[in-house]
């Protein structure tokens, strides 16, 4: 174990480990991911994470403004490698971490963990670059293929833990923690706001068909009206979370009206790389792929690490040559039937570091600053807290393998679990059907690091092309 | 040269020649050993996929280009001299083996004159003289892919590519075009009008010995025109094979026509949509041709054009742009005079220019080089008033024919080794200056081109990620990426895919996997075939529950 700690120790400073070291660290995390589903289960707290792409800097600034590893129990959703300067010490580095923490790291496999795409995009010349040999590539790749696809995420609170007002759904930090904006939780209409920095705009939208992008915003003077955009279940007359008193735990579907709940506070959330897939209805439909090979070009396994969310309706063909585009019927869907509250992905550069889509019910998180060196973008990480009543963790139609299959659930899609009791089923409209409170979500924005330019590769001269 | 070397050399080269005339591989291998029969082989392969030359060479292809990390083993010989060069034929190889026939397509105002590569796609409603059946959209027919080439090259660019299409996809059909100033694409300002349309295969001219290109100065080569004059050949094109309606397209171009099919995709073809009037009359294009200096791109198709040619159905499922980007094209354009003085102005024979192309690794694949390297020349007969270009730029050096072999392999040793080009490039200048009997000459000057240059590739990414259809892009180097770019990719707006190992011309450096990547861009657009999961929506209106 010293050993561990101390190539840890190594490669937080951003030195490459022995080629042997290497080697062996490849193998021991292949033991332990090979145990790992195709979705891993995560509770919460938990602090989710999109893509890296080898910004090794920009790791460590992570780290800061989210805590240490393992203070802070970190879900990676893929992209560690490629286009960075970095990719080996990131990748490397992300691996000790979860051999030498297990249950505070997660990593699942984004579209750049790929033999294919290494080779192009930088990983593959890096890795020549500092051993000499493909050998290391080698062993990455091969840990490549065993890493999962997906997470779940049981437990989240609907409520952020102090000094945040319980009604606060999100907040928004800067990366030295301080508050730069909060939307509140939707809640009756009538009801009034506490907002301390966020005035919400009209109270009206929502209801029905809300405007699908929400207003997130990372900075601190254009938040009106973007509390607006939240949508809970208000047109559904027995709405739980109105108030905490006359309902279960904070947030949970219990109310007196809904005859109780099976505990989950908060749906639960789908933590994948891409994103849906339309050979995928039901996250049990994840666990049986066979994962542990090179992604292919196309299939479920391929359309989790490469499809989109997009403003359309149904399934659409994804401008990227490989996944789908989804639009928000789907997620809706989806969600409802898998008894979620949210998906979070990454995989796609937002220029604000995150990007809520369609209510809420999905999350694009990117974790590269200024991509690429160059795209002046912020980047942000996720922070789920934990539900204090513990009742998030009870089992669930989605958190054990077959659960859904145990009632009538499978046939009429409606999530399969009582859990969602109050719902009775037959030909609904999706905008009809009822969204789960989306776990209170705690965004932290922050900057690239400063650049150590020392070991970034020469500009290259200029190609004679053109013509 | 050594007495060793040269000998050695001599033995290659019988070889290679006992290897060529050896039985019968490919008619082509054999056609620099007796001229004249050389176009007798395949000539009407339509429908056919030709039976095409391979190439041998295995070593040029591998080094890698843009990413220069390849650390060699020490083991390998790093240094060797390029193997396969002896052995390799560079005698041209006629358009008649890729394509099936070529147009000459003249403007209604005679103005210009298009000239094309066509092969046609297997029938489908845009068939030949189907009466009526026209179902908009696709069908079971297959693609048409229109290719426009780079500044500077010519439809034949696209030779070597469209024929690996066709093996993938034998249904597809290749449109290449040559630009004006380029290829066997006339000219007359002075409004000479056409002979009409001739559909020729037997025409002998294989664009070697082709006619002067007319006034290449005070060609008007602005995107705009050029975009219109794409277009132009579209509807003339189908008017001259009676197509009822065109197939559905896919848009291939590379670098200048790069540039030329997103003008064309992102800003032409939303004009000529009329709101819904499919058969709306074609005289009124909501965009007038636009450049009012020159002549005058004819958007309308020529008057026994049946009224179904109308530019306004085109079925665009996307655009394929190779290896340019804005950010760097702009970059690039600083050093591209340095660049161009270092090509020879002439060449003793189009063989020579062949090998020239080979050795410079301009293009890294000698069959393409065959193929498309012919038609830049045009042969001018030495005359005492020479044009400016000899003067500026040495006339360069290549040896007689008949041992042009030994001498440029002496000249490798001290070039194309590394596969950078420029070394070899300079060797020839110096040791060709001032030579007189080099007759071959760059049929586009380039450097006069200058002017345009900017205007090609300014607002490139905005146009390429605005488009509509499918769009992807095909680079020699992730580096080539522009900041734009590298956002929208990362948005997943666009499909990129990479191919480190080729060099600029990537449709001739690697033809097959160019063309199975557009295959596969075009089986993914193809909206025939493409069948979705079912809107929830849609499920909910046939009752069914989600």
């Amino acid at each position: 174990m010293s050993d561990l700690d101390r190539a840890i120790t190594q490669l937080r400073a951003c030195r490459p480990i022995p080629e042997a070291e290497v080697r062996e660290l490849c193998h021991k995390a292949r033991e332990l991911l090979i145990e790992e589903g195709n979705v891993v289960t995560v509770n919460a707290p938990v602090t989710i994470c999109g893509d890296i792409h080898g910004q090794f800097h920009d790791l460590m600034e992570l780290f800061r403004v989210g805590g240490d590893v393992p203070d802070t129990n970190y879900l990676f959703m893929g992209d560690f490698v490629d286009r960075g300067f970095y990719s080996l010490e990131t990748f490397l580095l992300l691996l000790c971490l979860k051999v030498r923490y297990p249950d505070r790291m997660t990593l699942i496999r984004g579209n750049h963990e790929s033999r294919q795409i290494t080779t192009v995009y930088g990983f593959y010349d890096e890795c020549l670059r500092k051993y000499g040999s493909a050998n290391v590539w080698r062993y990455c790749c091969d840990v490549f293929d065993y890493l999962a696809l997906g997470a779940i995420v049981l437990g989240a609170s609907n409520t952020l833990p102090e000094p945040a007002p319980d009604d606060v759904e999100i907040e928004v930090h800067n990366s030295d923690g301080q508050v730069i904006s909060r939307f509140l939780r939707q809640k009756d209409l009538d009801r009034g706001r506490i907002n301390s920095t966020a005035t919400s705009g009209s109270a009206s939208a929502a209801n029905g068909q809300h405007p699908i992008t929400n207003g997130v915003s990372s900075s601190p003077t254009s938040s009106p009206s973007a509390s607006s955009n939240k949508n809970t279940n208000n047109n559904n007359p027995s709405d739980p979370t109105s108030t905490t008193a006359l309902t279960g735990p904070p947030g949970s579907s219990a109310s007196s009206s809904s005859g109780g709940s099976l505990g989950n506070p908060a749906g639960a959330v789908l933590c994948v790389h891409g994103g849906l897939s339309p050979l995928i209805d039901k996250v049990d439909k994840i666990r049986l792929l066979d994962r542990k090979q090179e992604v292919p070009h196309e299939g479920a396994m391929c359309d989790l690490l490469w499809s989109d969310p997009d403003e359309i309706d149904g399934w659409g063909l994804s401008p990227r040559g490989a996944g789908f585009l989804f639009g928000a019927d789907i997620v809706r869907t989806f969600n409802h039937r898998n008894d979620l509250s949210l998906i979070a992905r990454a995989h796609q550069l937002v220029m604000e570091g995150f990007k809520e889509m369609f209510d809420a019910s999905i999350v694009t998180v990117w974790s590269a600053p200024n991509y690429c060196y160059r795209c002046g973008n912020v980047a942000a990480l996720l922070e789920l807290s934990e539900d204090e009543s513990g009742l998030g963790v009870l089992a669930r139609s989605n958190g054990d393998m077959g659960r859904s299959l145990g009632d009538g659930g499978s046939s009429s899609g409606l999530g399969g679990s009582s859990s969602s009791g109050n719902w009775s089923g037959g030909v609904v409209d999706t905008s009809e059907l009822p969204i789960r409170p989306g776990p209170a979500r705690r965004y932290r924005v922050f900057q690239a690091a400063p650049q150590d330019s020392r070991g970034m590769p020469a500009k290259k001269p200029v190609a004679d092309y053109f013509l | 040269m050594s007495e060793l070397q040269k000998k050695w050399a001599k033995a290659k080269f019988s070889t290679a020649v006992q290897h060529a005339m050896a039985p019968p591989p490919p008619p082509l291998s054999l056609a620099g050993f007796n001229e004249p029969d050389e176009e007798a082989e395949d000539r009407f392969g339509s429908g056919l996929v030709p039976n095409t030359p391979q190439d041998d060479d295995s070593s040029s292809a591998s080094s890698m280009s843009s990413t220069g990390t390849i650390i060699p083993s020490p083991g390998r010989a790093l240094f060797a001299r390029p193997q396969g060069f002896p052995g390799r034929s560079l005698d041209p190889i006629p358009w008649t083996t890729y394509f099936e026939r070529e147009l000459f397509l003249p403007a209604a105002d005679g103005s210009i004159t298009y000239h094309a590569y066509l092969t046609s796609p297997a029938p489908g409603s845009a068939s030949v003289s189907s009466s009526g059946a026209k179902s908009g959209g696709s069908s079971n027919g297959g693609p048409l892919f229109v290719t426009h080439h780079g500044a500077g090259s010519s439809g034949l660019s696209f030779a070597v590519l469209g024929a690996e299409i066709r093996k993938r996809l034998p249904t597809a059909g290749i449109l290449s075009l040559d630009a004006r100033g380029h290829g066997l694409t006339t000219t007359n300002p002075s409004a000479a009008a056409g002979s009409g349309t001739a559909t020729s295969a037997e025409n002998e001219d294989d664009g070697v010995n082709g006619v002067e290109s007319g006034g290449n100065t005070a060609e008007d080569l602005s995107l705009t025109t050029l975009a219109s004059d794409l277009l132009a050949v579209l509807t003339l094109t189908q008017a001259a094979m009676n197509w009822t309606s065109l197939p559905p397209v896919i848009l291939v171009g590379h670098s200048l026509g790069g540039a030329v099919v997103t003008e064309f995709a992102s800003v032409l073809l939303p004009t000529l949509k009329p709101p819904n009037h499919p058969d709306r009359s074609v005289s009124s294009p909501a965009r007038p041709p636009p450049p009012p200096s020159t002549s005058l791109p004819p958007t309308h198709p020529s008057p026994e054009s049946p009224a179904s040619a109308s530019p306004l159905n085109i079925d665009l499922l996307g655009y394929a742009v190779l290896d340019v980007v804005e950010g760097s094209a702009i970059d690039a354009l600083q050093s591209m005079h340095a660049y161009l003085a270092t090509r020879p102005a002439g060449f003793a024979s189009p063989r020579d220019a062949v090998d020239w192309h080979v050795r410079s690794r301009t293009l890294r694949n000698a069959v393409s080089a065959r193929a498309s390297v012919p038609a830049l020349l045009v042969r001018q007969e030495p005359e005492p008033g020479r044009g400016k270009d000899e003067d500026q730029r040495g006339v360069v050096g290549v040896e007689e024919n008949g041992i042009i072999r030994e001498e440029h392999d002496d000249e490798a040793k001290t070039g194309v080794e590394e596969g950078k080009g420029q070394n070899a490039t300079r060797a020839w200048s110096r040791t060709g200056q001032g030579k007189p009997d080099k007759p071959w000459r760059w049929r586009t000057d380039l450097a006069a081109t200058q002017p345009f240059w900017e205007g090609w590739f300014t607002g490139l990414s905005k146009k390429f990620l605005s488009g509509r259809g499918g769009k992807m892009l095909l680079l020699a180097g992730t580096d080539r990426l522009d900041t734009e770019l590298t956002i929208g990719q990362m948005q997943g707006k666009y499909a990129l895919q990479v191919f480190p190992e080729a060099g600029h011309f990537i449709h001739e450096d690697l033809p097959e996997k160019t063309a199975m990547t557009l295959v596969d861009f075009h089986r993914r657009n193809d909206r025939g075939a493409l069948v979705l999961p079912p809107k929830v929506s849609e499920l909910l209106a046939q009752g069914k529950r989600v």
